[in-house]
């Protein structure tokens, strides 16, 4: 039997800045038969979503075809053009990108996007065209498609807009379905109901399925087969299950091994009866829209944080863990002093925190650090590491630069740098080492408090697990107190000895890190421990072909 | 292409240094920065250079009038009688200083005022952007008329004007990119740990700026210098006996019909030199990834 997808052979070349020509993918051979589920997986530039695009014959700008072929059936996929290939596009084979937002116009309806598309896919007219839409739309569990079909993109939520561009995709009844990284940009549990989604679709249409992700989980629950990349070269491919339990290739183990998960092991326990170090009191916080006129405030909204009360002893890391919106990084902001204006109190050993970072006295700045998400920007990319390690020194301890100099060494060292990385500019490192430069800044000033605010998510799984065994040996040696502040309940497994859950400016939960996670009191604290994949104690899921609980198919 | 580039690398590589002239070596790549870099080199020397270089003085009268090219006068001579190939040379001395001293106040000021809006906002922003808006709605040309009635025709009070008047765009231009730079995480920190808002400002911010700053000086140089031409030749610049281009223009304006190159040559010294300029930014511009500038002025 022949096979429904093949790649042969096929190398991807663009040019770089110099012009000289280079390989995005190189040499890739993949054939699926059809309905079947192929996961392509690698770290970011390996490759894996120029790949995928070539399932469509579609490159980025600069890049060409070098070598190879794309067959679907009978159809060479590279051959095809002009309106041969628009057809195909669309029709016999769909696309679904990352970012919904930059995939829907948004001057069209949403209604109206998909009605163009059923009048170039279908031979639709007059009012089927409209009710056609709305069956996408109810197909892909938009709620309320008559008025959703109204809304702008803007007004629907990211998941929603996912949905909006699944339902378009399928208008044609592909026979293939690319999807790349459709639900990176979404919250845990909304990505849970979206590959639910994905999987029914796929299994209606009898569809072949093409998914890229970094993401190994989401693969792991969609996909049979499963292709790995690294450096534009497939380094191993083959059944998924198999690959899970013995991958061929240290690559491949590595990528597994950094898989996180929350039945990892949690942090030592710090030593018993440590003083309470940090305690939040009710604390609560509105932001002021513009309100339009100069000189004049508007009058607050919603509560961004509604009381929330919480203590941390000397040497323990809280872990605040929820989705976008929930509020976590505002008490980052507020604790560290980036925001001013909070009801409340923030008490510090005994001592009373209190307002923007520029009231507080030069120790307290010192004693209360902050380790930012994006690494690349929080490196000025005009000064060098020595400039941006050296400047804190200089304030918070008054050293004189060559002292300064000194200790910014031991602290690169500390975050297992050498010297050299001292001359260099952020752009020039990677961003594991970006984010350890970050580090280095905030535990040289010799911090009571480490606030660390989504630290690992712009990082690769294999970086983001060095990442964190590092971090994990700091704080131990250390005996540092941290809040670590996260969306993923797998690092939070990782590093907390305590867990705390917000959701909407609520506090939801707090408890010890194994109550928490083993027995949560929450509805809230259960949806999001479901929604990270794989249940602590395991089980019931195992045997299923794609683990998501039905409860978050609804 | 070769095979070994594509072996896997080790775990964790550090990212490849990136290559510092990879720029430079763009803009030597591109024809037509390459021919804006050699007018401006001529422009610059020519300005510097033309009372040393010119076969004669710019205010001596050799002739009885008008007379064609010939062999002591490679360009004939001028109305008046003076050599006009050593006029020429000189003619876009005073313009092209008049231009970076403008433009260089202009940066200056609105650079300054540019980092306060953007990064203090509040009503010193609303304070600031009103003023400009106020400045950018007077239509330019009257605004320069105004001026120039006000503060007269020397060369310091023509810098002053061009300051003023480009003042308001480059306010805008810094502003949000400072906003932009503002939302980053860097400054955050500076703010943390307690550091002042000059330090902030200056050593934070502006060093990020300087890409940006460096397109919109030459851009607004070479704005600025047609602006002054425009101004000469309506008598609202600079004035005799000192050669300029626009007011070659326009003494030429009644001879066209007759001797044409009067008029022809200062306007093609005058566009290669405006080309020179946008060709060379816009080729800087891109080989350095500066964006968002106003080219459109």
């Amino acid at each position: 039997m022949s096979a429904h997808v093949k790649i042969n052979g096929l190398t991807i070349t663009y040019r770089d800045d110099a012009g000289e020509e280079t390989a995005a993918v190189r040499d890739a051979t993949i054939e699926l038969a059809r309905g079947e589920t192929l996961g392509i997986v690698g770290e970011s530039g390996s490759g894996k979503s120029t790949l995928a695009r070539s399932l469509l014959a579609h490159t980025r700008a600069g890049a060409r075809f070098a070598t190879g072929s794309v067959h679907l059936g009978d159809t060479d996929v590279l051959a095809l053009e002009g309106r041969d290939l628009r057809r195909f596009r669309g029709g016999r084979a769909a696309m679904v990108p990352q970012n919904p937002m930059s995939s829907l116009t948004p001057h069209m309806t949403i209604g109206a996007q998909l009605e163009e598309l059923v009048r170039l896919q279908t031979d639709l007219t007059g009012r089927a065209v409209h009710a056609h839409a709305l069956s996408l739309m109810e197909r892909t569990g938009l709620p309320d498609p008559e008025l959703l079909a109204r809304r702008y993109p803007h007004e629907i939520s990211g998941g929603q807009r996912q949905r909006a561009v699944i339902a378009a995709a399928l208008i044609g009844k592909p026979e293939l379905i690319v999807l790349d990284e459709p639900t990176t940009a979404l919250d845990k549990t909304v990505e849970a109901r979206v590959l639910q989604l994905v999987a029914d679709v796929q299994k209606d249409l009898g569809a072949t399925l093409v998914y890229v992700s970094h993401d190994l989980n989401v693969i792991r629950a969609l996909c049979s087969r499963i292709v790995v990349m690294k450096d534009g070269v497939i380094i191993e491919q083959g059944d998924a299950e198999r690959i899970f339990n013995a991958p061929g290739n240290a690559y491949t183990r590595s990528l597994i091994h950094a898989i996180p998960r929350i039945d990892v092991e949690g942090p030592l326990p710090p030593a018993a009866a440590s003083p309470i170090q940090l305690e939040v009191r009710n604390l609560g916080f509105s932001y002021h829209r513009p309100s339009g006129f100069p000189f004049r405030k508007a009058p607050a909204t919603r509560p961004t944080l509604d009381d929330i009360s919480l203590s941390l002893r000397k040497g323990e890391t809280l872990g605040l863990v929820g989705e976008s919106g929930s509020g976590k990084s505002t008490v980052a902001s507020l604790i560290a002093g980036a925001v001013s204006g909070h009801e409340g109190r923030i008490i510090l050993d005994g001592e009373v925190v209190s307002g923007a970072a520029r009231k507080r006295s030069r120790d307290m700045r010192r004693r209360i650090q902050m380790v930012f998400q994006d690494p690349l920007s929080a490196l000025n990319p005009a000064h060098t590491v020595e400039e941006i390690l050296v400047r804190p020194l200089r304030l918070h301890f008054g050293l004189s630069p060559a002292a300064a100099r000194e200790k910014a060494a031991t602290a690169l060292q500390e975050m297992e740098l050498g010297p050299e990385f001292l001359s260099r500019r952020p752009r020039q490192l990677s961003g594991g080492q970006q984010q350890r430069v970050g580090f280095a800044r905030a535990l040289a000033a010799e911090p009571d408090l480490l606030i660390c605010d989504e630290v690992t998510s712009a990082l690769d799984v294999t970086i983001q697990a060095n990442m964190l065994s590092l971090f994990l040996k700091v704080q131990r040696e250390r005996a540092m107190t941290c809040i670590f502040i996260s969306h993923d309940l797998a690092v939070i497994a990782r590093v907390s000895h305590r867990i705390a859950v917000l959701e909407k400016g609520q506090l939801r939960e707090i408890g010890n890190r194994d109550s928490v996670l083993h027995t949560p009191s929450n509805a809230y604290t259960r949806r999001l421990l479901a929604a990270a994949g794989t249940h602590l104690r395991g089980g019931e899921d195992e045997t299923a072909s794609l683990r998501i609980p039905q409860s978050l198919s609804a | 292409m070769t095979v070994e580039s594509f072996a896997p690398m080790p775990l964790a590589a550090p990212a490849a240094p990136i290559a510092r002239n990879r720029p430079l070596r763009r803009v030597l790549a591109s024809p037509l920065t390459m021919i804006g870099l050699v007018l401006v080199a001529f422009h610059l020397s020519l300005a510097l250079f033309a009372p040393l270089i010119a076969p004669y003085s710019i205010s001596a009268i050799l002739t009885d009038g008008l007379t064609p090219p010939s062999a002591q006068h490679w360009l004939g001579t001028d109305q008046i009688g003076r050599d006009y190939l050593s006029r020429l040379m000189s003619g876009g001395r005073v313009a092209l200083l008049v231009a970076l001293a403008g433009v260089s106040g202009s940066v200056l000021i609105g650079t300054f005022l540019g980092l306060l809006a953007g990064y203090v906002g509040g009503w010193l922003d609303d304070a600031i952007m009103r003023l400009t808006d106020a400045l950018m709605a007077i239509p330019e040309l009257l605004l320069i008329a105004i001026l120039v009635l006000t503060f007269g025709k020397e060369i310091g009070s023509l810098s002053l004007i061009v300051a003023i008047v480009y003042t308001p765009g480059v306010v805008r231009v810094v502003r949000a990119k400072t906003i932009m730079i503002a939302s980053l995480d860097f400054v955050r920190a500076a703010e943390l740990r307690g550091e002042r808002l000059g330090f902030v400002l200056m050593r934070e911010i502006a060093p990020n700026l300087l890409g940006l700053l460096a397109v919109e000086f030459a851009i607004r140089v070479s704005s600025a210098i047609l602006k002054i031409s425009a101004l000469s030749f309506l008598g609202l610049g600079i004035s005799q006996p000192t050669p300029d281009w626009g007011l070659m223009v326009q003494e030429a304006m009644s001879v066209v019909f007759t001797d044409p190159w009067f008029l022809i040559l200062p306007a093609i010294t005058l566009s290669s030199l405006i080309i020179g300029i946008n060709f060379a930014v816009d080729g800087l511009a891109r080989a350095y990834g500066v964006t968002g500038t106003e080219t459109d002025l």
